[in-house]
């Protein structure tokens, strides 16, 4: 049935009244009748239930959801020597069929009769009588619009009763289950939109109908979340491997051995010079066509981490080479060897310098896993690009675009903390130390202190001449103690 | 001296082989007794022999065949004009840049040429301060000091504040409390005062000096400071151009130079 002829219907309210010449009409019933005698060997003796079925009330979806206005189409044949002249539909508990309207369609054969009739609701049932007796063999079809099923959810069968026109009352079979979704507090907040005259107004804006309908950006967010989880999941577990992949990189491309060198320039280059969106296709179709078949978000985990590491390797080298060389030689003169000098000194400044530049490349990283969506990765893109084709509305995108911002933003916005962090403290931001006082100098106002500290300091090491601990002289302007303990250090010898 | 056209990158000097510990010994009492402050002890040897040092970068001739010899506990400071190699020799002395050809013993220990030198071992006992003190910034200052301690000597041991929060004077002591923690018997001075500002230079100054009369360490100073290194310094070593020009007590160097390049220098840093 089309859209139209619902449409159609729906203004007709439940009487139905329809004239059609009576000669035709008689002449194709006649016809019908002897069409369908013929073509029925075998005759039902009592009216049979055909199916019953719900139309799928859910926003994107193909689901009937409980509480909210479905229509239920119904379809029984009438059995041989029996001429019907009312049915009666019920449901469980919590259906309503109050303001439905009920559309009457009679099949004999393969010819439509026009049948009036007249659906009166109690509830969870309707009833339809006929204004005319139903010929036996003759297919019904009622379709009730604007009905509801319970909000619980559940199997439901359509059960009912039909009087023949010798007034003999019938229980009809029970159809096959229908199949309804419970009403969950999102549909009644859709429901409850829909009801709202601005989200009418709102949505009759083609722009803001399109992009940014109120109902649909709700159910995106709810059907989009798994996607979303998807590509949160594969950015962060192929992150650390892309770290741990990258450093390795790093090392391999700083390294003295000519061979170790090409190999990393090679890998990062050729990862660095080829698009993302190329990668996976290679990988995903690649591979199974020499019969290595991995899972696709595992693949995919694996594709981003091998993609990133090229990024982050270079990250990294930059880092390390952006430590002044005289920090490996204050750590070689302290008699630290290569691996030393990297762990304790190089590397942990290394990774204060790249923070903000690694934290912007798992930001591309994470909106790049849409790119997954490409080669079948349930990820966000996929479920909004599903959405938006069921809907044939943008809004699912936009609700995808939201998800993607609700990481992104953040994270730049960390970037720009620990940026403006590191520039503090590497131009000497926070606490000083306190200079010990020499007399007359603690109450000296901060501006004084800095010409004065000098002064103190030089008088402090005069002072401090006899001792023979120098360690006390040396240290003595950063400690709170007057003096350190160096025990260990002296009898350790 | 011989040249011989070895590598494409510059000539190679051939230099002597290192002279026995014996005769080195006696050889630099004899040069070296009217030369220093330092109070010769019956046997001793030089704890810091350089014997026909030279060192090149590329075509550059740094050092042309210096030789000189420190005495256990001896304070050297060395002056010259800058690009003389000053700075060279002393960071060839712990290896930080490698000989071209010539000789380094440590305790009468080649360091240098085709011997296996630990070069982390002889870091240990050869502690340096750098001119631009080169903490680590990432630590704070008694992190840097203990650092050493804590992963090569591996004592475990722990001022709060990192680097970028001290004055100049503050990190170069630091530096200083950072190579003295190690107890290496030899401490280089790498001019500790040129990276500070004015006001800063005389508290570090005052730590070395300390360092110089109290700890019996053994010290190689490159520095401008003159007034410095007529009080502290045992003897005065002048270079120029790469090679040992003039060298002995301070009042003679200071006082009566007998270089003409020595007096102009001195002059005209004065």
């Amino acid at each position: 049935m089309s859209h139209m002829h619902e449409n159609a219907m729906t203004r007709g309210e439940s009487h139905h009244t329809r004239r059609v010449p009576a000669l035709a009409l008689a002449l194709s019933a006649v016809l019908v009748l002897v069409a369908t005698l013929a073509l029925l060997p075998v005759s039902a003796l009592a009216m049979t239930t055909n199916k019953a079925t719900a139309r799928p009330n859910e926003d994107g979806g193909s689901g009937v959801i409980g509480a909210m206005d479905t229509r239920l189409t119904w379809e029984g044949t009438v059995g041989d020597d029996e001429e019907v002249s009312s049915i009666t539909l019920s449901l469980p508990e919590g259906a309503t069929f109050d303001h439905a309207s009920t559309r009457i369609t009679v099949l004999d054969g393969l010819n439509r009769t026009s049948i009036d009739g007249t659906a009166t609701s109690s509830g969870n049932s309707v009833d339809v009588q006929f204004s005319e007796g139903i010929p036996a063999g003759s297919l019904v079809r009622l379709e009730i619009t604007n009905m509801q099923f319970p909000a619980d959810g559940g199997d439901y069968v359509v059960s009912g009763s039909y009087t023949t026109a010798d007034g003999q009352s019938h229980a009809l079979d029970d159809s096959a289950a229908i199949s309804v979704i419970a009403n969950t507090p999102l549909q009644a907040a859709v429901s409850w939109l829909d009801a709202q005259p601005w989200v009418a107004a709102w949505n009759s804006n083609p722009f803001l109908g399109m992009f940014f309908k109120p109902q649909l950006l709700l159910t995106s967010f709810a059907s989009l979340f798994p996607g979303w989880l998807v590509c949160l999941g594969i950015v962060l577990v192929c992150y650390p491997f892309a770290i741990v992949l990258g450093l390795a990189f790093a090392m391999l491309k700083t390294s003295r051995h000519k061979v170790l060198r090409a190999i990393a320039i090679c890998y990062i280059n050729l990862l660095r010079g080829t698009p993302l969106f190329l990668q996976i296709y290679i990988m995903f179709f690649g591979l199974p066509m020499v019969g290595i078949n991995i899972d696709n978000n595992v693949l995919g985990v694996i594709v981003m981490a091998v993609n990133s590491s090229a990024y982050l390797a270079e990250i990294f080298r930059a880092g390390i080479q952006s430590i002044p060389q005289g920090q490996y030689e204050a750590a070689a003169s302290l008699g630290m060897n290569g691996f030393q000098t990297m762990t304790s000194i190089i590397l942990p400044q290394t990774v204060r310098r790249v923070i903000p530049t690694v934290t912007s490349d798992f930001i591309t990283s994470y909106k790049d896993t849409s790119l997954l969506s490409s080669v079948g990765v349930m990820e966000l893109m996929m479920f909004s690009k599903n959405l938006t084709t069921t809907t044939g509305n943008i809004t699912p995108y936009m609700a995808a675009a939201i998800y993607y911002l609700i990481v992104t933003l953040p994270l730049i916005k960390v970037v720009g903390i620990i940026e403006n962090n590191i520039a503090r403290s590497e131009r000497g931001g926070g606490p000083r130390p306190k200079r010990r006082a020499v007399a007359g100098a603690s109450q000296e106002s901060e501006e004084a202190k800095e010409e004065l500290a000098t002064s103190a300091e030089v008088s402090h090491t005069e002072e401090a001449k006899p001792a023979t601990d120098v360690f006390a002289a040396l240290s003595a302007p950063f400690v709170s103690h007057p003096t350190v303990d160096l025990g260990g250090v002296a009898d350790g010898e | 001296m011989a040249n011989k056209h070895r590598h494409s990158h510059g000539d190679v000097p051939v230099v002597p082989d290192a002279l026995s510990a014996e005769e080195a010994a006696s050889l630099a009492f004899a040069s070296d007794k009217t030369l220093t402050k330092h109070h010769f002890t019956e046997g001793e040897h030089p704890i810091v022999r350089i014997e026909h040092l030279n060192k090149s970068f590329d075509d550059t001739k740094v050092l042309r065949d210096v030789n000189l010899d420190v005495w256990p506990g001896e304070v050297v400071v060395v002056l010259g004009p800058s690009g003389s190699g000053k700075s060279t020799m002393l960071r060839c002395i712990n290896l930080l840049e490698t000989p071209t050809a010539g000789h380094i013993l440590i305790e009468d220990q080649e360091i240098t040429g085709q011997s296996k030198t630990d070069v982390n071992k002889l870091r240990r006992e050869v502690g340096m301060v750098f001119q631009s003190f080169n903490l680590f910034p990432h630590l704070t200052a008694k992190q840097n000091v203990m650092i050493g301690q804590t992963k090569v000597l591996k004592r475990s041991k722990d001022a709060d504040f990192k680097p970028p929060q001290l004055s100049g004077g503050q990190q170069q002591r630091v530096a200083i409390a950072r190579a003295v923690a190690m107890h290496p018997n030899v401490l280089l001075f790498d001019e500790p005062t040129s990276a500070l500002d004015p006001e800063l230079v005389r508290g570090v100054l005052d730590v070395i000096r300390d360092l110089a009369e109290n700890s019996g360490m053994t010290m190689i100073v490159v520095t401008h400071e003159m007034d410095f290194a007529r009080e502290v310094a045992d003897r005065v070593v002048f270079m120029e151009d790469g090679v040992v020009v003039e060298q002995g007590v301070p009042e003679k160097v200071f006082d009566h130079p007998e270089n003409a390049r020595t007096a102009e220098f001195l002059g005209s840093i004065g």
